[in-house]
């Protein structure tokens, strides 16, 4: 044990890991793009031992990232030589009041054991992300969206309280009303000024069944309509659609022949309901224009929240879950997403799709609070996520590609969703937040005054003044 | 294989307006280019990299044909929906696929007059255009 590791591990109850024992899946992320290994690897018991990480980390002139279940593709849930808390150790649901609507869980919980935990009681969080499998502090550390985000924003807007263990080695209690300027630049913070070790989030209450109707539109403005009113006509509890490949065969894309393909939109809204009281199919349906209507789907509402663990498992057994992710995730302005989808997918070869799909999800842009969550202004607004698996062979020929899709997202008026492959300068950083760009270095000052947590993506440096670029 | 034709003179411009109208790629892909609005191009080659006097191409494209093709005398030309500017070693890097217009318009090494938005949102059209200004055998001037 070498003399570092022996005076971390005296400090800490959880296990503490040097570099070279750290199993190669955390020395990358679910991107497979970035690879580092830390210096140490700490799987935490608890807040004591995330304050006393940053302690030595300070004391030591260590950084210190964390991660979660390493799903993000940038340089995020990795470290280069300094400490690395694997939050996965602290995954307890502490307590669930039912009838304050609430559950208070450490960070490194994965949201389907929460709902494993609530499925008893007959609650569940608001908004969940479609993969269950990461873990509560990550998400909220990005903002966390998924099909229920159009009416209830986004996971961090349904946090009520947070314990916060800052760079600067205080463990602090915050919400949107208790230390309001914390707990926002920790919600989407992407951990740049604190550590979240407990979350206290709003449930709701679930009714058995959901039904689910499988639309299909041929034409992307059409559906954007029907998505629209949808959103409005608060029918709906969730929503969800995709750009979906018909191959048609091969044409010359830059003089070289390419499959390309026709593309269709399904639209799958989904109703909650108790079997009492069955679905009005055409009440419900009443004013959309589907091309075809092709399927109707009752399952039971937790087995609806876990719908697409199956298709995650079958990407993991073809093997295309250990491809490169460059996942290109943006919530576009409504008006220029038909533009945009016209650029982007004529030439978007559908074999990149295999082990990944392309999103669109409708969503409106009054539901969040979120000050670090950018996204466009307007009423309406799309999320849309080219999500391919590229073997990883191919990945220096499809990089100029993702960019394109990156940068158009963006000259759209865009702005990207941070778990994804970002690969900003420090001037396109400024753009993405913005006016929260200053207030943002201003807490990564106050809150990591040694600059200490998650270095490696965000440029935030606490020691330069904001308005002073790195190079 | 077609010996190469000197760069900005008028014999190349007919091969360029010969291989795009020959084009399918083209075709099909700028199918709605300037269609109900101005999609001709002014294409400016900023002198540098071989190239000792700036040369500016006029092309009226329209519908998945080029109708005209020339070397044109300034910056300005009356008939233009979009100009692109760029210095010369920087186009020879898009013909020679090193750099893709797309990223040279995007991150603004590639400067646009005229509605960027409609440019991008037709970036196959444009794609397609690249392509066959890079398939006509070319002598470029020669680096100093």
């Amino acid at each position: 044990m070498t003399a570092l590791r022996k005076e971390f591990q005296a400090k800490v109850a959880g296990s503490v890991r040097a570099g070279g024992e750290v199993s190669p899946a955390q020395t990358t992320n679910f991107g497979h793009l970035f690879h580092s290994t830390p210096r140490l690897l700490l799987e935490p018991r608890g807040a004591d031992d995330v304050v006393a990480a940053i302690a030595f980390a300070r004391a030591k002139g260590l950084t210190l990232s964390t991660r979660g279940a390493g799903h993000s593709q940038s340089h995020v849930g990795l470290s280069d030589g300094g400490i690395l808390l694997s939050m996965v150790s602290m995954g307890r649901v502490l307590r669930v009041d039912p009838d304050a609507l609430t559950v208070d869980v450490e960070a490194g919980l994965a949201w389907g054991d929460l709902l494993r935990h609530l499925e008893p009681l007959g609650l569940a969080p608001p908004v969940l992300t479609n993969n269950l499998n990461v873990t509560v502090g990550g998400t909220l550390s990005i903002a966390g969206i998924g099909v229920a985000s159009f009416r209830h924003g986004t996971q961090g807007d349904q946090v009520v309280e947070l314990d916060v263990a800052t760079g600067s080695g205080e463990l602090v209690t915050c919400g949107p009303d208790r230390e309001p300027d914390l707990f926002w630049s920790v919600i989407a913070g992407l951990g740049q000024v604190g550590i979240i070790t407990r979350a206290r989030l709003r449930l709701r209450r679930v009714k058995p069944m959901t039904r689910t109707y499988y639309l299909l539109y041929d034409d992307a403005r059409r559906f954007m309509e029907d998505a629209r009113d949808a959103m409005n006509s608060g029918r709906w509890d969730h929503l969800e659609s995709w750009a979906s490949p018909s191959p048609q065969g091969t044409k010359p894309v830059n003089g070289r022949r390419q499959i390309f393909a026709r593309w269709f939109f399904p639209f799958h809204p989904t109703v909650e309901f108790d079997p009492k009281a069955p679905p009005n199919d055409e009440a419900l349906l009443a004013g959309l224009r589907p091309t075809e209507k092709l399927y109707v789907d009752d399952l039971p509402t937790y087995e609806f929240f876990a719908r697409l663990l199956p298709v995650f498992d079958l990407w993991k057994r073809g093997g295309t879950w250990e491809h490169v992710h460059a996942w290109t995730e943006s919530v576009l302005p409504w008006e220029t997403t038909p533009d945009l989808l016209d650029a982007i997918l004529p030439d978007l070869p559908p074999s990149i799709l295999v082990g990944g799909h392309i999103l669109l999800w409708p969503a409106k842009g009054t539901t969040s609070r979120s000050r670090l969550f950018m996204r466009p202004e307007g009423e309406n607004l799309m999320g849309f996520g080219v999500l391919p698996a590229i073997p990883p062979q191919f990945w220096t020929e499809a990089k100029p590609m993702v960019e394109v899709v990156s940068r158009l997202s963006v000259a759209m008026g865009g702005k990207r969703y941070l778990s994804g492959y970002v690969e900003f300068t420090e001037t396109e950083w400024r753009d993405h937040f913005g006016p929260m760009w200053e207030p943002f270095v201003q807490a990564k000052r106050q809150w990591d005054p040694d600059g200490i947590l998650n270095p490696g993506f965000i440029p935030l440096d606490s020691r330069r003044p904001a308005a002073v670029p790195t190079a | 294989m077609r010996d190469p034709i000197p760069f900005g003179t008028p014999a190349w411009c007919a091969a360029l307006r010969e291989e795009v109208n020959a084009s399918s790629e083209y075709r099909n892909a700028a199918a709605k280019w300037g269609v109900g609005f101005n999609g001709n191009l002014l294409l400016d080659f900023e002198a540098d990299g071989g190239l000792s006097a700036p040369l500016h191409l006029f092309l009226a494209l329209a519908g998945g044909r080029c109708d005209r093709a020339e070397f044109v005398a300034g910056r300005a030309h009356a008939e233009t929906g979009f100009s692109l500017r760029a210095p010369f070693s920087l186009w020879r890097e898009i013909l020679e696929r090193r750099t893709l217009a797309a990223t040279a318009i995007l991150t603004g090494k590639m400067k646009v007059e005229g509605d960027k938005l409609t440019l991008l949102k037709h970036a196959g059209a444009n794609r397609a255009l690249i392509h066959c200004v890079a398939s006509v055998p070319t002598e470029f001037p020669s680096p100093r």
